[in-house]
């Protein structure tokens, strides 16, 4: 079974449980009837922004802490010089 | 786990080098591998798949054979260009090591790195351990791994490359931080057997082997390093890459 059945079978669930409610077949425990119904109305799209902000924050975040590294490029440069020169005296052709 | 080659360390390591027009950076980076291999007394050898360059990249392949001697520098070359994938398999078929080293020819990719993957590997057993160019510490954590990072990616590079990263993690939750990188240490028998498995061409085929990885069962760790992007030549990612991304994404998401 592939990732996408079963992200398909919970997310199946979760609708239907969440229309058995909406629509008053199944009771929400432990809360008032008239605020539950008043918060059903809402979570989808409570979840919809939830998820839109954590995907921005998470980008946003990777791309704030993607650390640049001069000194790599740096390094790295020496290197080449170094390993051309070495590679000239051993008859390798480099340009 | 005891290698049976006759080193310190018990093992060989193979690097695969798929090549195209690298005439210039193929001697510069042989030399930075072979010093690496040499400086930790590792028994090495490299595998150069060249796609018909017709820059002459064999030629100085035949070069390099000649200085660091032809059971070091293999050349294994292919009639045309015939992508990144079939390459690995090509060169697989030559391998002598147990261990196998993928990545890139263009100095993106350093070979300093590859002493830390090797004792991350041999401290958990891993059977993959990738660099990743988004994390500060390794994992599981070593204490002698430093900060990775990346130089020469402007803004537009970097937010595409997180977008990508983000959507691939979301989707597929792959519990790898970098999954478009290419620079690997393969078991020898995971990595034939993943990539008997991998079906995707260009961008998504390393994403793929990640995946692949996971749903098998293998251990993967991750090492920061730091990339250093093309210095000759251009690296390329456009809408047509973005596109073939999300697509490999989606066929992913509905096979794996």
């Amino acid at each position: 079974m592939a990732r996408a059945h079963r992200v398909a079978a919970v997310a199946t669930v979760v609708v239907v449980a969440y229309l058995l409610t909406l629509y008053n077949f199944l009771s929400v425990p432990l809360v008032d009837a008239q605020i539950a119904e008043q918060i059903l109305a809402v979570l989808p799209w409570w979840l919809l922004v939830s998820f839109g902000s954590y995907s921005l924050w998470s980008i946003g975040k990777g791309l704030f802490t993607l650390r640049e590294t001069p000194e790599a490029y740096q390094e790295l440069l020496k290197e080449i010089t170094e390993a051309k020169n070495d590679l000239r005296t051993k008859g390798v052709t480099v340009d | 786990m005891q290698g049976y080659f006759n080193t310190p360390d018990t093992h060989k390591y193979s690097v695969i080098l798929p090549t195209y027009n690298e005439r210039k950076n193929l001697p510069v980076i042989v030399w930075l591998l072979a010093k690496t291999f040499t400086e930790n007394q590792l028994s090495w050898e490299i595998i150069v798949v060249d796609d018909n360059s017709p820059d002459g990249t064999q030629e100085i392949a035949k070069q390099l054979a000649n200085v660091y001697g032809e059971d070091k520098v293999v050349l294994k070359p292919r009639a045309g260009k015939l992508g990144l994938g079939t390459a690995y398999i090509h060169g697989l078929n030559f391998v002598t090591g147990d261990f196998v080293i993928i990545m890139d020819a263009d100095f993106s990719h350093h070979p300093k790195f590859i002493p830390q993957f090797i004792r991350l590997q041999k401290a958990h057993n891993l059977d993959i351990v990738t660099g990743t160019r988004y994390r500060s510490t390794s994992k599981p954590y070593t204490p002698d791994a430093k900060p990775g990072g990346v130089h020469g990616w402007d803004f537009k590079r970097k937010l595409v490359s997180r977008g990508a990263n983000f959507l691939a993690d979301t989707i597929l939750n792959p519990g790898v931080s970098d999954l478009t990188g290419s620079f690997r240490l393969y078991r020898l028998p995971v990595l034939r057997h993943i990539i008997t498995v991998t079906v995707s061409k260009g961008y998504v085929f390393q994403m793929e082997m990640m995946v692949r990885a996971r749903a098998l069962g293998y251990t993967v760790g991750e090492v920061p390093i730091t990339f250093v992007d093309r210095i000759f030549g251009d690296s390329k990612l456009g809408a047509n890459e973005i596109v073939s991304y999300a697509k490999g994404i989606w066929v992913l998401f509905t096979t794996v």
